[in-house]
């Protein structure tokens, strides 16, 4: 059984109250400098290029749908491999019917 | 974006950063410092704060090339800020440093008494307010990166569904779904509670 709406509600209140206590900036000064450091060890940036980051973006969006089409030309390529293999064991068994070019011309026996 | 009335604006520093001036960047952390903590304060333990504010300035630091200016540059921060939060507890999931509290009578009786609307007045406020976080935290703490954050966002700080995409850059009806079942998980977990209470006495 759920909870009620009423008992939802205080248990809400409840929590955000002292969720919201949580939000202290009782932090030391010690540690900007430590970004600093750490910004300074990383160097100066370099400009991003619109067109490669656009280009990344386009990628990212076209993954699915790369998926799903390498899955439709795996599953299509294997029904092609079980349809030519049959088409292959028809051109071998209508080869050996076929007569050969010394039975054509009579010459033998 | 914002324009100090005796300094310069955030675009201009951004724009000076990203020239070359890497002492620049000094300026948008003391601009920004305390509103990255509280951001962080609000998700991490006590603990991991200091760590994980530098993690998202070094980060908004790296990123600052990607800033286009089209948005406040203290809600492209704060974002950042959200998502090094988010990251943090993926990590803590994964390599299970975070200690899983446990729950004692006192916290089953906190609960019982909100939800019965009683006001619990035969314990002090202080008591009641630990036994709300250590509660809190015990239901926060069996819940995934993904479903923590969302939690975090809409349920309890109150933010729209579109706000808190925006912060965590997933689509809205990832949020919208999320949301709802993490709401399911939590009232779960506190239901699972009530029932070992009943099977205890």
């Amino acid at each position: 059984m759920r909870f009620r709406t009423s008992e939802n509600e205080r248990l809400k209140r409840a929590f955000q109250e002292v969720y919201a206590e949580k939000a202290r900036d009782d932090l030391g000064d010690g540690w900007p400098s430590q970004v600093m450091r750490r910004v300074r060890q990383a160097g100066p940036l370099k400009p991003a290029s619109v067109f490669w980051s656009s280009f990344e973006n386009l990628v990212w969006r076209l993954v699915p749908v790369c998926c799903v089409l390498v899955f439709l030309l795996g599953v299509l390529f294997m029904k092609m491999e079980i349809g030519s293999g049959y088409d292959y064991l028809g051109t071998v068994r209508a080869e050996m019917e076929r007569p050969s070019l010394s039975e054509l011309y009579g010459l033998e026996g | 974006m914002q324009k100090d009335s005796l300094g310069p604006s955030d675009a201009d520093i951004v724009r000076r950063v990203i020239d070359g001036d890497v002492n620049a960047f000094e300026s948008l952390l003391d601009r920004y410092r305390v509103l990255v903590v509280k951001i962080v304060a609000r998700h991490v333990p006590h603990g991991d704060v200091e760590e994980t504010t530098q993690d998202a300035f070094v980060r908004a630091y790296l990123s600052l090339p990607t800033f286009a200016g089209k948005s406040d540059f203290s809600r492209w921060l704060g974002s950042i800020a959200v998502r090094a939060c988010y990251d943090f507890w993926r990590k803590a999931y994964k390599s299970r440093e975070i200690p899983m509290s446990e729950l004692t009578d006192k916290h089953r009786d906190w609960l019982e008494e909100v939800l019965s609307g009683e006001s619990g007045a035969s314990r002090r406020e202080g008591d009641q307010r630990s036994e709300a976080r250590e509660l809190l935290e015990y239901a926060l703490d069996r819940l995934s990166a993904e479903d923590r954050m969302v939690l975090e966002l809409v349920y309890l700080e109150g933010l729209s569904v579109r706000e808190a995409a925006d912060l965590l850059g997933w689509s809205a009806a990832n949020v919208k779904v999320r949301s709802f079942r993490s709401r399911r998980k939590l009232e779960q977990i506190l239901k699972g509670m009530r029932r070992e209470e009943r099977g205890a006495s």
